[in-house]
């Protein structure tokens, strides 16, 4: 039993873990950076430890005074949360030296899931099928040339160490992929370190499904169904759902084999603790494997609301030794949830972000309504960080009440003080094919007029 | 109310070392506080609405290590803090029976060694970086210190 833990991360995660501590009777450290001091999660925990100025650099990665926090305030464990640390295999090698349990999976899971690279070789060997592309790392343009003959335009350029959407760039011929390549390999040397890429078929008109997976350490694996998330904006999840209206409408019988894939995968990764295999599935119902992301995700809420599942105190469990109650069977999905993902961006402004101080604070509530954040009234957003304020879910017996109660519930959010997406998500609401469910990951750039513009960049 | 009017208060205000100054008149309202070190700008308050109401902020949990560096109070001579580099657990002195590196009126220099600060077994050794004398040690011995903590007060030569 965990009696004390310690939350490495901010904002509505390190709220969201707190509250999944207390809940279970376990204290509660904090970290913060100095631009961080009257942040909620700050005021939530038992304790609170500064680690560091602002830039997350010099505090939240800082691998040696997170763990000297953890010795002087004596936790058991840390809960690394989503980004920052949370897929960094050295941090939770240095956990596990340092006698302290490290909330996620294992150094060797991570290790086997390293880059994008070894996740496609994994895949394959578990028999799920990934987009037709390059083996590896593509070392030269004519070797590109070469991997966009075989499985024809348009194509994707991926930077290896790349993921969560970032380090892409698609490429319709010849000229573009040869431009973008060299571009992809400088972009992902200054973002990632390593300037690695491989190439992949550009899927069109793909949708974006997630399977949420746990696995115990101890050979037990379970699925909890799928997420769809394909309202992306720039590759950035805006609106997630579950269950996914192209499942549901199209392709049933997709979810038990996606399921199937999902555990297969984790299976031959021998993973820990919690993890979201991604899928790219085609108009025709065709899946490609993407990535494991190794982490609690920001939309794990859609989840346990149609599961009635906590996902975090389960990754605490399974952190403490105790092995997966639930078998596959036990996994029910009622309802249909939405989650809408409120950043302090203005949407009528190429969604630039918009930190500052927030005057007036209401969240809605309500029947079916779930509000993850860590803001107030009086809070300052710190322009430091990501544009992410909260998230907003909606819970109801199909998807037609799920969202007249998320269409509801966004009327009622009020911010004042700074600008957010809310309006946007709105618009995206009542816009038809969401209301239809006829929608991929085309949709925002379509509704933004995107499209458009990406097609005239690419032949200017 | 006019602006100079208002500066003529803050004005007296000063002159006279008056901390809080209020004025109600039929159609306006003004009140003027000092706070440490200058007057705060002037608040008018009409008097048919009401201020933004106080926002329902948390109170902060009591933190055994807040980072917030007291303000020195109406100090009549300047003084820095050495603050910590680095979270760790906080030492005097070299070994339990020696005697501690500085005491309050030490003198100080740049290079003078003030405390150690130990972290993930490691004894680290902080210098002051400035040169002054002790007026104030902010810490007890071996009690853990968080980033930006003060741990001394100086008084700069």
């Amino acid at each position: 039993m965990f009696e004390k833990v310690l939350i490495a991360n901010r904002g509505e995660i390190a709220v969201r873990i707190i509250r999944a501590c207390k809940e279970m009777n376990i204290r509660t450290v904090a970290v913060y950076s100095k631009v961080d001091m009257d942040s909620m999660h700050v005021q939530m925990a038992d304790e609170a430890i500064c680690v560091g100025p602002g830039p997350s650099a010099e505090s939240y990665l800082k691998i040696d005074r997170i763990i000297c926090a953890a010795e002087i305030s004596d936790v058991d464990a840390i809960h690394p949360g989503y980004g920052f640390l949370s897929e960094n295999p050295h941090f939770a090698d240095i956990c596990e030296n340092c006698n302290i349990r490290f909330i996620g999976p294992s150094s060797h899971a991570m290790n086997a899931l390293e880059d994008k690279a070894a996740s496609r070789a994994l895949a394959r060997k578990a028999g799920v099928q990934t987009p037709p592309g390059s083996e590896g790392a593509v070392e030269n343009e004519q070797e590109a040339l070469a991997v966009a003959k075989r499985i024809g335009y348009p194509i994707m350029i991926k930077a290896i160490a790349g993921g969560g959407g970032r380090g892409m760039r698609a490429a319709h011929n010849d000229g573009s992929l040869v431009k973008g390549y060299h571009t992809a390999r400088s972009e992902a040397e200054k973002s990632f370190g390593k300037s690695g890429v491989y190439i992949e078929k550009f899927i069109e008109n793909s949708h974006h499904i997630e399977f949420q997976i746990f696995g115990d350490g101890k050979g037990n694996y379970i699925h909890m169904g799928e997420r769809d998330c394909s309202i992306q904006r720039r590759n950035q999840k805006l609106v997630e759902e579950t269950p996914s209206p192209l499942l549901e409408n199209k392709f049933k019988d997709l979810r038990k084999k996606m399921g199937k894939a999902a555990i297969r995968i984790a299976e031959e990764a021998q993973y820990t603790n919690a993890g979201t295999v991604e899928f790219l599935v085609d108009e025709d119902g065709r899946y490609y494997f993407l990535e494991v992301n190794k982490r609690i995700q920001v939309e794990h809420a859609i989840t346990e609301e149609v599961t009635g599942l906590d996902l975090v105190k389960m990754q605490i469990a399974i952190a403490m030794g105790e092995p997966l109650r639930l078998k596959q069977g036990d996994i029910h999905m009622r309802g249909h949830a939405i989650e809408c993902r409120i950043n302090a961006e203005n949407p009528f402004d190429d969604f630039r972000p918009s930190p500052g101080r927030v005057a007036m604070y209401y969240a809605p509530g309500g029947r079916g309504v779930r509000v993850d954040s860590h803001v107030y009234a009086g809070y300052t957003i710190p322009p430091t960080y990501d544009s992410m304020i909260g998230k907003l879910v909606a819970h109801g017996k199909d998807r037609r009440e799920a969202m007249d109660i998320m269409s509801r519930a966004l009327s009622e959010y009020m911010i004042t003080g700074i600008t957010t997406t809310i309006p946007f998500e709105q618009a995206i609401l009542q816009d038809p094919n969401f209301r239809r469910g006829t929608y991929s990951t085309t949709f925002l750039e379509q509704l933004l007029g995107g499209a458009r513009r990406e097609l005239l960049e690419e032949n200017a | 109310m006019e602006l100079k009017d208002i500066k003529a208060i803050i004005d007296l205000m000063r002159k006279n070392n008056l901390s809080e100054f209020e004025l109600e008149r039929q159609d306006y309202k003004i009140k003027l506080k000092r706070a440490n070190g200058g007057p705060q700008p002037a608040t008018e308050e009409p008097g048919y609405y009401p201020l933004v109401p106080a926002q329902a902020a948390p109170a902060p949990l009591p933190a055994p290590a807040a980072a917030l560096a007291p303000a020195p109070v109406a100090a009549p001579t300047p003084s820095l803090e050495i603050e910590s580099p680095m979270i760790g657990t906080f030492y005097r002195a070299p070994s339990p029976d020696a005697q501690c590196y500085v005491e309050v009126g030490s003198e100080v220099h740049p290079e003078t060694i003030v405390c150690l600060i130990e972290a993930m077994k490691v004894m680290n050794e902080i210098k002051a970086e400035v040169k002054g004398v002790v007026t104030h040690v902010l810490v007890e011995n071996a009690k853990p210190v968080e980033f930006g903590q003060p741990l001394f007060r100086i008084r700069p030569a």
